[in-house]
């Protein structure tokens, strides 16, 4: 059998009449009709993807100034020129991604576990080029809590831009939740990068960028717990 | 759709009894009673209507009633899940179900060997007429996944209609 073939038998199949009650329409009506005033719009994307963008650099600076700029201090001016640039060209792409994931039917070039990789990827491939320190001096203790600090910056930040969303609508929570931590994260990175002395490469590789996956599986939870609940509330 | 947005409400019972039936056959193609449909198209456009001001003017407006739709018809089956409390219970909701899908309609039981995600692309690309671009956008995904499935589910109707024939 060609495709063709199955094209006509699904729009014959289509074609047999499937009339709506008239009641059921009337009653989409009345539930419409009392509440259908003018609303606004959303605004446009790039507006949006900015003041995301502000936010999660202001919630790193602030960071970093109460804690210190230690680690922008120590950077030569190659690691500065390569380190922020890329960080705020990811936090673009994640910004933007967080919107469309608010707008239903939005046209998604990247989906959020590509996303994530990208952002994982690419900080790991910048880190890894620019610091060859390869001691290993307080692995585990230092690590640990530079994870909780960017963490303590990722989390603020991801919440702080899904409530200037909170206008959108997610169709898949979870997704925007990902990407949500996944702008978060870079918020803590940002922050550690501005704050963090230690040059290690292997601190830095392993508990500097472990903060953006992190970060996006909390969020990732966290948006499927919401839909969860928004389904137990609906019961 | 910017009508309705602007609180017309002649452009928003327009749209009612135009985009409906379009929803409604969407549901019933995923297998559904007429009567959990009917109250899913009550649902969805609760939900339209909440979430109306997120539509931007010069998107297709098409996929961004059916992302909702998906996104209500999704939460449906994982209450109906939920709600059944054991195997048994889910054998017999699937047996229920696909009985259901006999007596709806000719459309549904063609589409009833598919999965859930190759019902929903056949019926907004084929059903619908919506173009690929669109069924992406409504189902989230890219345009090669969604190709991919079509591809998919041609195989499998051309070996259940190749078996059976269509029904007449």
């Amino acid at each position: 059998m060609k495709n063709e073939e199955i094209d006509d038998v699904l729009k014959k199949a289509a074609q047999a009449p499937q009339d709506l009650d008239p009641r059921l329409l009337e009653r989409i009506d009345d539930s419409i009709k009392p509440s259908l005033h003018p609303v606004r719009p959303l605004p446009p994307v790039w507006l949006m993807a900015v003041g995301l963008v502000l936010v999660c650099a202001a919630i790193s600076l602030a960071g970093a100034a109460r804690a210190g700029f230690f680690g922008v201090a120590k950077m030569n001016l190659l690691e500065r020129s390569l380190v922020f640039p890329a960080l705020g060209l990811l936090a673009c792409l994640a910004a933007v991604s967080f919107v469309h994931q608010m707008i239903p039917a939005s046209r998604l070039r990247l989906s959020p576990g590509a996303l994530l990789a990208l952002n994982s990827v690419a900080l790991l491939a910048v880190f890894a080029d620019l610091f060859r320190d390869y001691h290993t001096d307080h692995f585990f203790s230092a690590g640990i809590a530079c994870l909780l600090t960017g963490l303590l910056h990722a989390i603020p930040a991801g919440l702080l831009s899904w409530l200037m969303l909170r206008r959108g609508f997610a169709v898949n929570p979870a997704s925007a939740g990902l990407v949500a931590g996944t702008l978060g994260g870079l918020a803590g990175v940002g922050m550690l990068e501005l704050h963090c002395p230690n040059f290690q490469a292997a601190h830095i590789l392993v508990w500097h960028t472990a903060v953006v996956p992190v970060s996006a599986a909390l969020g990732a939870l966290l948006g499927w717990e919401l839909r969860f609940r928004a389904r137990s509330n609906e019961r | 759709m910017v009508r309705y947005q602007q609180g017309d409400f002649a452009a928003a019972t327009v749209l009612v009894r135009h985009i409906s039936p379009r929803l409604h056959r969407f549901f019933l193609a995923k297998s559904m009673s007429r009567a959990d449909a009917d109250d899913l198209l009550q649902e969805t456009w609760l939900r339209i209507h909440k979430v109306r001001h997120t539509y931007r003017h010069g998107e297709p407006a098409l996929p961004w009633f059916y992302a909702i739709a998906r996104h209500i018809r999704v939460d449906h089956y994982r209450k109906s899940i939920r709600a059944a409390a054991g195997e048994r219970e889910l054998e017999e909701m699937s047996k229920g179900v696909s009985a259901a899908a006999h007596q709806a309609g000719e459309l549904e039981a063609l589409l009833a060997p598919l999965s859930e995600s190759q019902r929903e692309v056949i019926a907004m690309l084929k059903v619908e007429g919506m173009s690929l671009e669109e069924v992406a956008r409504a189902m989230s995904s890219s345009v090669g996944s969604v190709k991919q499935k079509v591809h998919r589910a041609y195989k499998k109707l051309r070996e259940t209609i190749g078996a059976t024939g269509p029904r007449k």
